[in-house]
């Protein structure tokens, strides 16, 4: 070891701090009810698996850990809700015109809670192995959600009728757009704000380098932790609006492997280290769905395959990866 | 115990035996790619899904009996294999890691959608009538296309073995998996012998799916369920370790039998999950041995 110091090994990490590009991104979903109103539904839809890789992502990107059992804390959020939007099972002081959103808020609770027993449990596994476990906990969450009677079992659940809260019907797609909108901003506003704190560095810190981390003081662990409990709240918040969009589901369309690997695939193809990439990635990839939706039928995960095949062998950093080498080829690179 | 319930304790082990044996075969696929490249193949299951859709398609087109489709699904799942390395996995290089992962995930999801827009959604059988048929012995029912399937697997599984440790290609192979550099400045052509190793793994997931295809509906996403199998059985033996993934197929195939007949059967798939993450938890090593053995 020479007393010079060495550059990092690794190139440096995609950060796109730009808060222009979100500005931008944001008025997009802003004006897209006013014209294309007819299409509410792929706006929403769109919008909430945004929300999901966005949720995703402060595990998967920031921290690094790639979870393929997501679609559990989802799951979660939209079982709580159902459960609980039916008024016998609440107390009367809370059966109120807001009744649905304390069952969003009670699954996003259990939610951290489920994390962070699972996290506790699983952050001693490395890469590949700590996927598979993720793969092992949501498939034993998924078993629970058939078998049970709570649950509905392999029928699922209705989500029953609502109080309206200021006239506000909430199977409305258009309140159930901007109840996505609001979704998706406040996970960019969050994602934003850890970036730039002291949380948002240790992440990355320890994403590039565990060892390395530990020896600055940063307890791995712990942020890592503290990453799945945020990703799992989230995630949770994300899946009650999801259940309010279907009105009815069941574990096979909710708890599956598919829709885990769909959330972190949409994230890893945007760009997994970006704020923005799994936004970005999200809308790419409805819109290719919607487009190639006729030729594919119910193929519709046939796309997904082929763009993470071409990003893995030609993009590691995913589509916002491609963008950034563009702009810094035209010089115009923060 | 009367004799009914000693009866059908030992129905129990061998139905859980014979399906443990085809959980050997995948699990043993699975090991060998990962002993000597260091990938998880997530697409396992869909390989075996594909082996599954060759018995199914030659059954329609030509009446063809199904074990006879393994002259055609073990020689097509290897080359496969063989390029799916050559062009994929080995352009990803010192991201090999992560990169296989998502470049597995990606080629498994490309291979279920590619199969439910030639046959659709719907789950498929085909029907001989020999499939259904059963022998007692010593009071027990086996299933005669369960006890084939079994008997496939101890073939593969003992003519592996033979390659591995009785010719110079399996020799490469085992050199290749102790030291790919070494092995490289032996003259052993790593690269080669890793589409090899490749191959042949998707070709024993190819080899499994025809053996199950008599016994079992198919359906674009029926790998899904073995790909979790096929995690569990090498984890319990030990990634890497062969004959760790065959004892870890049978144990996974009792757990699951006893389970499902003492417990309950609706969490059948449950308790090899927990056995599994008991095991990733408190013995990454695997059950059995020590250290982490290679090939």
């Amino acid at each position: 070891m020479t007393a010079v110091a060495t550059p990092p090994a690794r190139p440096r990490a995609l950060t796109f701090g730009n808060v222009w590009l979100s500005v931008i991104l944001v008025a997009i979903m802003f004006i897209y009810p006013f014209f294309f109103g007819k299409t509410l539904n792929f706006g929403i839809s769109t919008l909430l698996f945004a929300g999901f890789a966005m949720s995703w992502n402060i595990l998967g990107g920031w921290a690094g850990q790639t979870s393929l059992g997501h679609a559990a804390l989802l799951g979660i959020g939209a079982y709580t809700m159902t459960l609980l939007a039916t008024p016998e099972r609440l107390p009367p002081f809370l059966a109120s015109p807001l009744a649905p959103w304390w069952g969003a808020l009670v699954g996003m609770v259990i939610a951290v809670a489920v994390a962070a027993v699972w996290g506790w449990l699983t952050f001693r596994l490395q890469g590949s192995y700590f996927a598979l476990s993720t793969i092992a906990v949501a498939l034993v969450i998924r078993l629970i959600a058939i078998n049970s009677n709570w649950t509905g079992g392999a029928e699922g659940l209705f989500m029953p009728d609502l109080p309206k809260p200021f006239g506000f019907d909430l199977f409305d797609r258009q309140v159930e757009y901007w109840l996505a909108f609001g979704f998706v901003v406040l996970t960019l506003v969050i994602t934003h704000f850890i970036r730039r704190s002291r949380m948002g560095y240790a992440l990355q810190a320890v994403r590039e380098d565990e060892d390395g981390a530990r020896a600055l003081g940063i307890d791995p662990a712990r942020m890592k932790l503290l990453a799945f409990m945020l990703s799992a709240a989230l995630m949770a918040l994300g899946g009650s609006l999801y259940a309010l969009y279907l009105q009815a589901f069941e574990p096979h369309t909710i708890l599956e492997l598919p829709l885990s690997i769909q959330i972190a695939l949409l994230a890893i193809i945007g760009g997994r280290t970006t704020i923005q990439g799994p936004l970005i990635g999200a809308l790419v990839l409805s819109i290719f769905g919607e487009v190639f939706r006729n030729v594919f039928s119910n193929a519709n995960l046939l796309i997904y395959g082929v763009l993470i095949l071409l990003v893995t062998l030609f993009a590691p950093n995913g589509i916002m990866g491609l963008f950034q080498r563009a702009s810094s080829k035209l010089g115009t690179a923060r | 115990m009367d004799e009914v319930a000693v009866t059908a304790f030992f129905q129990t082990l061998v139905q859980g035996l014979l399906t443990g044996g085809l959980y050997a075969l995948i699990g043993t696929g699975l090991s060998l790619i990962f002993g000597v490249m260091r990938v998880i193949n997530f697409a396992h299951g869909d390989f075996l899904a594909i082996g599954m859709f060759i018995t199914l398609a030659l059954f329609k087109a030509f009446n063809l009996d199904p074990y006879l489709s393994l002259l055609v699904a073990a020689p097509l799942g290897f080359g496969l294999g063989y390029f799916i390395q050559r062009v994929v996995l080995s352009k990803l290089g010192d991201r090999l890691g992560e990169g296989s992962m998502l470049a597995t995930l990606g080629l498994g999801l490309i291979i279920s959608n590619t199969l439910l827009l030639g046959f659709g959604a719907q789950p498929q059988s085909i029907n001989v009538p020999y499939a259904i048929n059963t022998f007692k012995f010593a009071g027990v029912q086996v299933s005669i296309s369960l006890l084939i399937a079994g008997l496939g697997t101890v073939l593969v599984i003992s003519a592996l073995n033979l390659v591995l440790y009785r010719t110079e290609l399996g020799r490469a192979i085992r050199a290749t998996a102790q030291n790919p550099l070494g092995a490289e400045l032996q003259g052993v052509k790593t690269s080669n012998i890793q589409a090899i190793v490749f191959g042949m793994g998707v070709s024993f997931a190819a080899i499994a799916g025809v053996l199950l295809m008599p016994l079992l509906y198919t359906f674009p996403t029926v790998g899904e369920n073995y790909v979790t199998k096929a995690f569990i059985v090498t984890v319990l033996g030990g990634l890497g370790n062969l004959p760790g993934a065959v004892v870890g197929g049978l144990v996974l195939g009792v757990i699951e039998s006893l389970g499902a007949f003492y417990v309950s059967n609706n969490y059948r798939d449950a308790y090899g999950l927990i056995v599994f993450l008991l095991v990733l938890l408190l013995r990454p090593e695997g059950l059995f041995g020590k250290t982490v053995k290679r090939v």
